[in-house]
């Protein structure tokens, strides 16, 4: 690669604007219905004259921005515009409630906020109400520092002929339009200033603030310097060579780390082209449209488009049915064969091409992933089932490990693609265990600590370690294997670790599994699991089988069913170290069900509610009994409740 | 345009089926940019008199006039060409097409081209088909619709016909709207996005709106003015405060 290293994201964007001009798009954004264009010049004046209006209103350097909106043109040039002026950029979410707006903005000392639409806005204008339902007056009047607040998108606030409506008029306000007018008059008098202020930008200037939850306390700004976001970007893209030709579709939140390095750095680093969605609720469609060849998602959307893809198959016609569950298995065959970095003979070469053209190139087309070169997923584990089906499809996909404060630390090379492993590390990262299993980090490419938190920094370090908090090994091949959260761990008798999550994720990746509770304690020398069976995939396979069932539980308790879950189990147990193996599990009786208060809504496990309410069951599972007659109380759909007798097995894993 | 300018007059309007006098002498007045609530009872004359305002009624009585022209006996296309659109109570729209194409068929008190051009679909015609789109994506924008531009409006729920209702009365630029009931059956968060479409409609378009719509709730909060009838006759008429403590109005809705 050619592209000169800067060390600021300013700097980039006026390479790019002299190398091409109006000649190349920057990116698009869908409205009205239309992809409308925007080229590396308009990027550009669009930066330059909101960046000298910025100034004109008041902005200094060291001074701090927050933008909060989608996914929009507006959202990069307002960043790279308060960059270039020497100003911090925040980003907040589009869904934070006022009392969450006010912190951000207050903690980070935010002068000007860059908002989306009116309903961004009218968390700035209207009274409201914080968690404990205390009345409030409206942010602005809230905020002292805050002296602007800008949108950009006009509809609801600016009525007929452009006036502002109503309480509107508040002087607080100013359009995006407005603030560009103001950039080109104070360009007239300040010729050469804003290509003065680009040489300005420094690579050990703080460019943005990443506010990161942790586990514990409100939000820390993680603060990011101009450089590592940049070298970042660099080392990313030395593994996937990005290209400007790719596509890319922006629709991870900007405030997120992720969406600053594929969506902004990207873009700025090699030219990948920007398409930003026309609404939220867009997104699939959108991809579909643009056909990106580059993407990321988190498990949960390979999952779902894994099965949106599904039932199309159910739904097609019988001949295309046919060519798909003959061609699969070639595709299973050909990916597990790449994955592995394995050559790939003439034989299975052609037998693959025919299927790519046949079944697959369709199949990708219809949601979207006809183009995509690399894919990635990140965030927590994926299905290796999910992961095998995609590259089988040809989808090249890879997972990656990192966070706002560390950065990108593992990738997986596209030729040693593992589903259990987040890759190897990344040039210019060092990476051991401490005595408990925890990940610790040391590189450059470090966040510069958290603002105004020196003490919440120096917990986060070892020495020149940093703790990433997260439990994990190194596989022999170099890999990196991340587990779980730290605090998400639980202890058995003797102090040895073991993550409950890890087991219960891949416990679900069984079909015949549809949720799981790992239980274990201090007081506990082994670890047992209580297990929802999936009613739908054991039923059928119960019916192939010629096993005859009544009820859910009935079904659960069958021996024949005992065994096909001690067989899922069992491999589970391959994966996990000796200690931390189920050695016990139960049946349920019955599903754990949200009307129950067994599941959030979200379908998330109550743990401690579980576990309380069922505390005869484990009792069981820690005893000598291989049988338990149970008396189960059940809320109906309508709020009855009633009670339920009957028996469960309690099984040993061998 | 002035404020208080009116736009649309009905006087002394009686409508009778046989021996049942739907309205009876109702006079009512619609101004430049203001939403007209009508509300009263089941059975009151609600929707009879957007009926006639629209023409899909001939009144044997009374007589309306739009813009100071008097529309009393056209037929209801003439009166949708001079600028009165309008939503139903149950919504008509053309289920088996797109929320595109609704909105595109409701351009076409606007299309210029004939049949012909619009087959050969060469020069004016194709020119004049991305103007009327532009106006169409305006709206769509307006009242949120991207996700569902390509839908085919039989498979969409309740509360999204509705606003495509909306949308297509909207389409027709009109210069009055009269919307029959447009919250019926809608949860809450459609009312308010709704309730909203129809404030903004005022506020950026300046429509002036007359509004059927049974949530008092809603009324008090959007309508500039209420009319309230009862049995075909005008009870009362006023800001929402006022009506709310009208003692006939309590009377018609509570009984004695």
């Amino acid at each position: 690669m050619d592209v000169p290293v800067f060390d600021s994201a300013a700097k980039y964007l006026k390479y790019n604007y002299v190398k091409w001009g109006d000649k190349k798009v920057a990116m698009r954004v869908k409205d009205r219905g239309i992809w409308q264009s925007y080229t590396w010049e308009d990027y550009y004046e669009k930066v330059k004259y909101f960046s000298l209006g910025l100034m004109s209103l008041g902005l200094e350097r060291g001074d701090k921005v927050a933008i909060l909106g989608e996914n929009k043109p507006e959202w990069f040039w307002a960043e790279l515009a308060a960059g270039t002026a020497g100003a911090v950029v925040t980003g907040i979410f589009v869904d934070c409630l006022p009392t969450e707006v006010k912190y951000y903005v207050e903690n980070s000392e935010s002068k000007f906020v860059i908002a989306h639409d009116q309903e961004q806005v009218d968390k700035f204008l209207i009274p409201y109400k914080d968690r404990e339902g205390k009345e409030h007056p409206p942010l602005k009047d809230e905020l002292p520092l805050l002296k602007k607040v800008i949108f950009w998108d006009p509809k609801g606030i600016l009525g007929f002929e452009g006036t502002p409506i109503g309480d509107y008029a508040d002087p607080i306000l100013m359009s995006f339009d407005q603030v560009i007018e103001l950039g080109k008059e104070y360009e007239k008098t300040r010729p050469g200033l804003f290509e003065e202020n680009i040489e300005k930008t420094s690579g050990d200037d703080i460019a943005l603030f990443m506010y990161t939850s942790g586990t514990t306390g409100l939000p820390k700004a993680a603060m990011l310097r101009n450089r590592v976001s940049q070298l970042t970007n660099r080392a990313w893209n030395s593994v996937d060579k990005w290209s400007p030709d790719d596509q890319y579709v922006s629709f991870l939140p900007p405030a997120w780390i992720t969406e600053q390095g594929l969506g902004v750095g990207a873009n700025l680093l090699t030219g990948m082209e920007i398409n930003f969605p026309e609404e939220p609720e867009t997104v699939l469609e959108n991809i579909r449209e643009i056909g990106p060849g580059v993407l990321f998602w988190g498990p949960a959307n390979w999952e779902s488009v894994s099965r949106l893809i599904q039932a199309k198959i159910i739904d097609t016609s019988p001949l295309r049915r046919l060519l798909y569950h003959v061609f699969l298995p070639v595709g299973y065959k050909v990916g597990d064969l790449r994955v592995a970095g394995k050559k790939v003979n003439w034989f299975w070469q052609a037998l693959y091409s025919i299927a790519n053209l046949t079944v697959f190139r369709a199949l990708k087309d219809k949601v979207g992933l006809s183009k995509v070169r690399v894919a990635y997923s990140a965030g927590s584990a994926i299905s290796p089932d999910i992961f095998r089906y995609f590259q089988a499809l040809g989808v090249k996909l890879k997972q990656l490990y990192g966070s706002t404060e560390m950065g990108l630390v593992t990738i997986h090379p596209d030729d040693d693609v593992r589903p259990e492993t987040c890759g190897p590390l990344m040039p210019g990262y060092e990476c051991r265990l401490s005595e408990d299993g925890e990940i610790l980090v040391r590189s450059e490419m470090l966040f510069a600590g958290y603002y105004k938190k020196p003490e919440a920094t120096r917990e986060k370090y070892l020495g020149d370690w940093y703790l990433s908090g997260d439990f994990g090994h190194i596989e022999e091949h170099g890999h990196l294997v991340c587990i779980d959260r730290m605090d998400h761990l639980k202890e058995l008798r003797g102090g040895r670790k073991f993550s409950p999550q890890f087991a219960e994720i891949r416990l679900r990746f069984s079909p015949y599994i549809k949720g799981a509770l790992i239980v274990g304690s201090e007081d506990k020398d082994f670890v047992t699991a209580i297990i929802n069976v999936d009613i739908d995939n054991v039923g059928r396979w119960a019916e192939a089988k010629r096993i005859p069932y009544t009820t859910f539980t009935d079904l659960s308790q069958k021996p024949e069913v005992i065994g096909l879950v001690t067989g899922e189990i069992r491999k589970v147990n391959r994966h996990l170290p000796e200690w931390t193996r189920i050695k016990r599990f139960v049946n349920l009786h019955k599903e754990f069900d949200a009307d129950d208060a067994e599941l959030t809504r979200t379908r998330k496990l109550r743990r401690d509610f579980i576990e309380e309410r069922y505390g005869y069951l484990i009792d069981a599972l820690y005893g000598d009994k291989d049988e338990l007659k149970v008396e189960a109380p059940i809320t109906y759909r309508d709020g009855r409740t009633g009670t339920m007798m009957t028996s469960v097995k309690i099984n040993a894993v061998e | 345009m002035a404020q208080d300018e009116v736009k649309l007059k009905a006087e002394n309007i009686g409508l009778y089926f046989g021996q049942l006098r739907a309205l009876d002498g109702v006079d009512i007045e619609v101004r430049g940019t203001e939403i007209l609530a009508v509300i009263g009872p089941n059975g009151a004359g609600k929707s009879c008199l957007l009926n006639c305002i629209n023409g899909f009624y001939r009144p044997q009585q009374g007589d309306i006039y739009f813009d100071g022209k008097r529309i009393t006996r056209l037929a209801p296309h003439k009166i949708a060409e001079l600028g009165i659109s309008r939503t139903f109570q149950n919504i008509e729209l053309y289920t088996g097409l797109t929320v595109l194409d609704n909105l595109m068929a409701a351009r076409h008190i606007h299309m210029k081209q004939g049949a012909l051009a619009g087959a050969i679909y060469f020069g004016p015609a194709y020119r004049e088909e991305i103007e009327h789109r532009k106006v169409v994506e305006d709206i769509i924008d307006f009242l949120e619709m991207e996700p569902i531009r390509k839908k085919v409006v039989g498979l969409l729920p309740y509360g999204m016909r509705k606003r495509v209702e909306l949308g297509r009365a909207l389409a027709l630029e009109p210069k009055l709207l009269l919307l029959d009931e447009p919250m019926a059956g809608m949860n809450i968060d459609e009312k308010e996005d709704m309730a909203r479409f129809i404030i903004d409609t005022i506020e950026l378009r300046r429509i002036p709106i007359v509004l059927i719509e049974h949530d008092m709730e809603v009324v008090m909060d959007i309508a500039d003015r209420v009319v309230v009838l009862d049995f075909g006759h005008k009870i009362a008429e006023g800001s929402p405060d006022e009506i709310k403590g009208n003692p006939a109005v309590i009377k018609a809705y509570l009984g004695e």
